[in-house]
């Protein structure tokens, strides 16, 4: 069953007097609990792809589909819900809160909009996830007391906090150092298969979209083969 | 709402040097403001207790009656109208005191100078033997003898006059005729000459004498009230019940109520019948002074309002450039599930705090540098009407420094309202610069 499907999407941005088509009638499913690796050269369309299924950029042209919804003419407000109920993001520079610990940061999607789980189960959960990224002697750390690597943990830990169905996660090992890049990935597998949530990430390291369940190739704004 | 209280505050602290700049501005804001407030509301204060002081009351009773010759002579005899109204308001009336007054030519050798004197019963008015500042000699010597003065001491100078000696007083009776009473100097005290509000005080029996009243006889009646702001209520009551003397008359009935008029005798174009009243109150002489101090007021008004147009100018700028140092950090709340308003919210909640807390410490320096000035003693002469025992006072009205609050805290909500906007209408994609 797919949970993200994209048909015949166009993005085009607009650069002054230029039109530089960024995405160019790009169609894809992409199932429930997958493990999806966006490859492709920088310019490829990867990130814009990610932008659009993240519901934080529309297609010029086509449909994006969560969960059998199609996105087109949501509200603003439609979209942040959406965007908080279903999705979970992981930045390439992990975009911590600064002024937050790791706790906090962890915690911070728990306290936008309404509660998704009562007091109890939010504890029991916030641990488990602090457990699993490796983190329970760090929680009361700021960001910049962390490591990259650590700092990615984080951000996987908040992406993860609202018990997402999708994960999105743009070039996530890009700003680490590859060691610490594949444990990144290996974490976020881990987590796929524990929670069955789906991940799809961007990346052009090929050790990494060797991880993959699938991988969906780029070029120049359209789809390569479909594997 | 305790996520974005929690952003908010942590966030005015990652810039301190900033936050502090700002909240000083804030606070220079309010301690400006609550020190001219304190100031002019004490000052207020301290002058309406020392006038009181001066003329002896909160509400002034005098009364006038005509004589056969068509003569308008200042006394008051026992009335029972008056003695009702006394009775009746009695819970309200803290003391009363009652006195004879003329405005006599003090003698002394060859030197002379005019000067206010108040027949007053110094056994009766406590208050003035406690609120009087003896330079020299004591009011108790006065009290000896009969025949006994307290001088101000800017007459004592002028006629170069010693504690012990004899003045004579050169005054015109209630009738017009003219008379002099010899006294014997037994106290200086301090007054306020520059105002004129100097008056030297003798005996009321011995003055009603040399006035030609009987010894148990007076001119005004003072009352001092338990509540001052009564005072205006009470002299309606007594305008009710009184037979008043008409308005405009003759000169002016309230200069001549506080002694700084032609006491002793005038005449009356239309002669009535028996005794009339002029009723007067402390306020009534303190509106000319309300006024100057409404203008002290307004000028400080004017700083505050220039302040705070420096403090919207720095807040707008620097909440500007604060949306624009976050706008990742926006960018990543509203992918995360933040919505505009909760964006702006934090915004708001960072300019608010930084309103109280700089209105928290300008109150706080204000009333550190009241509490150090306050102690402080001031001998300049011309000052001491506004001081309370040569000190300055400062008074804050509690309703006034909310206000004040208010007003910071709407100012900083303002100023950061825009930048705040902005932020919330910022789209994800341009806030996170165009990739996750």
């Amino acid at each position: 069953m797919s949970i993200v499907e994209l048909r015949d999407v166009h993005k085009v941005y607009q650069l002054g007097k230029t039109q530089v088509p960024a995405v160019r009638g790009v169609s894809l499913q992409i199932d429930v609990g997958d493990f999806v690796s966006i490859t492709g050269p920088s310019g490829s369309g990867k990130s814009t792809i990610l932008n659009m299924i993240g519901c934080i950029d529309t297609p010029t042209q086509g449909e994006v589909y969560i969960q059998g919804q199609c996105t087109s003419g949501l509200k603003d407000r439609q979209l942040t819900v959406l965007r908080h109920r279903t999705l979970g993001f992981i930045f390439q520079s992990f975009n911590l809160i600064p002024v937050l610990n790791v706790l906090e940061n962890i915690e911070f999607p728990l306290l936008l909009g309404k509660p998704i789980m009562d007091s109890g189960a939010k504890k029991d959960w916030l641990e488990y996830l602090v457990e699993a990224v490796g983190l329970h002697e760090h929680i009361r750390h700021r960001p910049s007391e962390l490591s990259g690597g650590q700092r990615q943990r984080v951000a996987i830990a908040r992406a993860l906090v609202t018990k997402p169905h999708i994960v999105l996660a743009d070039e996530p090992t890009a700003n680490l150092d590859s060691k610490t890049g594949q444990s990144i990935v290996e974490l976020m597998h881990k987590m796929n298969e524990e929670l069955n949530t789906t991940f799809i990430f961007s990346t052009h390291d090929p050790s990494i979209v060797s991880m993959a369940h699938h991988v969906i190739p780029l070029l120049d704004g359209q789809v390569v083969s479909q594997p | 709402m305790r996520t974005v209280l929690k952003t908010a505050v942590r966030s005015v602290f990652r810039q301190k040097r900033r936050s502090l700049l700002l909240a000083g501005a804030i606070a220079f804001g309010m301690l400006m403001i609550t020190l001219m407030n304190g100031f002019t509301e004490g000052m207020l204060t301290n002058v309406r207790d020392n006038l009181s002081h001066a003329l002896g009351g909160h509400v002034f009773v005098s009364g006038q009656e005509i004589t056969e010759t068509g003569r308008v002579v200042s006394r008051i005899d026992f009335d029972d109208r008056l003695q009702t109204l006394l009775e009746t308001n009695s819970a309200e009336i803290a003391s009363i005191t009652r006195r004879s007054q003329t405005f006599g030519t003090v003698v002394f050798g060859s030197r002379q100078s005019a000067q206010m004197l108040y027949g007053v019963d110094f056994q009766a008015e406590e208050r003035l033997r406690t609120s009087v500042a003896v330079t020299a000699g004591s009011l108790e010597a006065v009290m000896e003898d009969d025949q006994a003065i307290a001088l101000p001491d800017s007459l004592a100078q002028r006629l170069g006059v010693e504690l012990g000696e004899t003045v004579l007083i050169r005054l015109d009776t209630v009738t017009g005729q003219r008379n002099v009473g010899e006294f014997w100097v037994r106290a200086f005290i301090e007054d306020q000459a520059e105002l004129g509000m100097s008056a030297a005080f003798g005996h009321r029996a011995y003055v009603n004498t040399l006035l030609n009243l009987p010894s148990d006889s007076y001119q005004s009646l003072n009352l001092f009230l338990h509540d001052l702001f009564a005072a205006d209520k009470m002299a309606d009551q007594f305008r009710d019940v009184l037979p008043l003397r008409p308005v405009g008359e003759d000169g002016d009935d309230q200069a001549a109520a506080f002694g700084f008029g032609p006491f002793g005798q005038q005449q009356a174009p239309e002669p009535w019948d028996g005794i009339r009243f002029t009723i007067a109150t402390i306020n009534d002489i303190m509106e000319p002074i309300e006024a100057v101090v409404l203008v002290l007021d307004r000028l400080s008004l004017g700083v505050f309002a220039v302040l705070l147009v420096i403090i919207v100018v720095g807040i707008t700028n620097t909440f500007r450039m604060i949306v624009l140092e976050r706008t990742k950090e926006i960018g990543t709340m509203r992918a995360l599930g933040m919505q505009r308003p909760t964006v702006r919210r934090i915004f708001l909640a960072e300019a608010a705090f930084l309103g109280l807390f700089g209105g928290v410490v300008g109150l706080g320096l204000a009333l550190g540098a009241m509490t150090v000035v306050s102690r402080l003693t001031v001998a300049e002469p011309g000052l001491q009407f506004f001081l309370a025992q040569g000190r300055f006072t400062f008074q804050l009205v509690p309703q006034v420094v909310l206000l004040h609050f208010a007003i910071l805290t709407f100012v900083c909500l303002a100023s950061a309202y825009w930048p705040a906007r902005s932020a919330a209408d910022l789209p994800p994609i341009k806030a996170l610069g165009g990739h996750l």
